[in-house]
């Protein structure tokens, strides 16, 4: 093993501790985004103890969390921001819009499943989930992210 | 001094922290969460599909009996289903451990089939459903549960003449 295996093997091993989650708003209600938030700023819920942490940036992000049914007005932002996400990634469904298109089921404006867009990995139903469905739905996504590394 | 009181308070009581997922959660008594049915319960009225607003429940008329399908991934927990259904059939649990991999998408669903039988008075094609309704008076035994669940409505209406004639 040389050098440079020896140093990717490290890499991989620490960067598997500490996935880093990015947001995307693909028209949500904010309600979603909301318990996303809760789940990381509050001492209560606190998803950094999974060695996660929320990034500003797509580029430097492994788990990305979806709300919201894709609107036909931010879809195209929405797949351009996905496409800045450097792979391996895993993509986390929360709330029932993205995954079924909830309330706005077949509305005119509204282009839900995301899945037909976007490859999903991990759905979390619920309007809005509350902040533990959330953490159990990105403990699943680090597990996934693991085995992508 | 506000603070000192505060401090000394956080320093007694311990991080605010919930342990999840590395421990149990607490939830609340009365929280919306997965859907609950009982077949057994069910009269088939369709209520529960009208007034679902994402239209997460819809019955499907099969050669076998009307199916009830309801999918917890468009379900928004608004309980409307709950509240109309006239004999409990429905029921929100405090169920929120719905996290799932993508592949078991369209296993988060309820498929049941209320059956076709014979109608024991008329021989006519009729659904198995609940004669019940909760808190209906007068109130059915088991057995009568039992054999008017095989009556088509109309014999089901004679049959509970009858029974009220006789009381």
């Amino acid at each position: 093993m040389n050098l440079k295996q020896m140093i990717s093997a490290q890499a991989r091993r620490m960067a598997a501790r500490s996935p880093w989650i990015y947001r995307i708003n693909a028209g949500s209600c904010n309600g979603c985004d909301v318990e996303c938030a809760t789940t990381a700023l509050i001492p209560r819920y606190d998803v950094e103890r999974l060695g996660c942490q929320y990034c500003g940036s797509p580029r430097h992000a492994d788990i990305v969390l979806v709300t919201g049914p894709l609107t036909a007005r931010v879809k195209e932002s929405v797949l351009r921001v996905y496409a800045e996400v450097p792979d391996p990634k895993v993509t986390v469904a929360v709330g029932v819009c993205p995954i079924s298109g909830g309330i706005f089921r077949d509305g005119y404006a509204v282009l839900a499943p995301l899945s037909k867009y976007i490859p999903v990995d991990v759905n979390v139903p619920g309007c809005a989930p509350r902040p533990q469905a959330i953490i159990e739905g990105i403990a699943q996504a680090i597990e996934i992210w693991r085995g992508r590394l | 001094m506000n603070y000192i009181k505060t401090l000394i308070q956080n320093l007694v009581s311990g991080p605010s922290t919930v342990s999840y997922p590395f421990g149990p959660a607490w939830t609340p008594d009365n929280f919306r969460g997965r859907i609950e049915f009982k077949l057994s319960s069910c009269t088939a009225c369709r209520a529960c599909e009208q007034v679902c607003a994402p239209g997460a429940i819809r019955f499907d008329k099969t050669p076998e009996g009307l199916r009830f399908m309801m999918w917890h991934n468009t379900c928004v927990f608004c309980g409307l289903c709950e509240h109309y259904c006239p004999t409990d059939a429905i029921k929100q649990t405090t169920d929120w451990h719905m996290a799932h991999t993508v592949d078991q998408e369209y296993g988060m669903a309820i498929r049941e089939t209320i059956a076709y039988v014979t109608c024991t008075g008329c021989n006519a094609k009729t659904l198995s459903s609940a004669p019940n309704p909760a808190g209906v008076e007068p109130p059915f035994t088991a057995e009568e549960i039992e054999q008017h669940r095989n009556l088509c409505p109309a014999c089901r209406k004679k049959a509970l003449a009858e029974r009220g004639a006789a009381s």
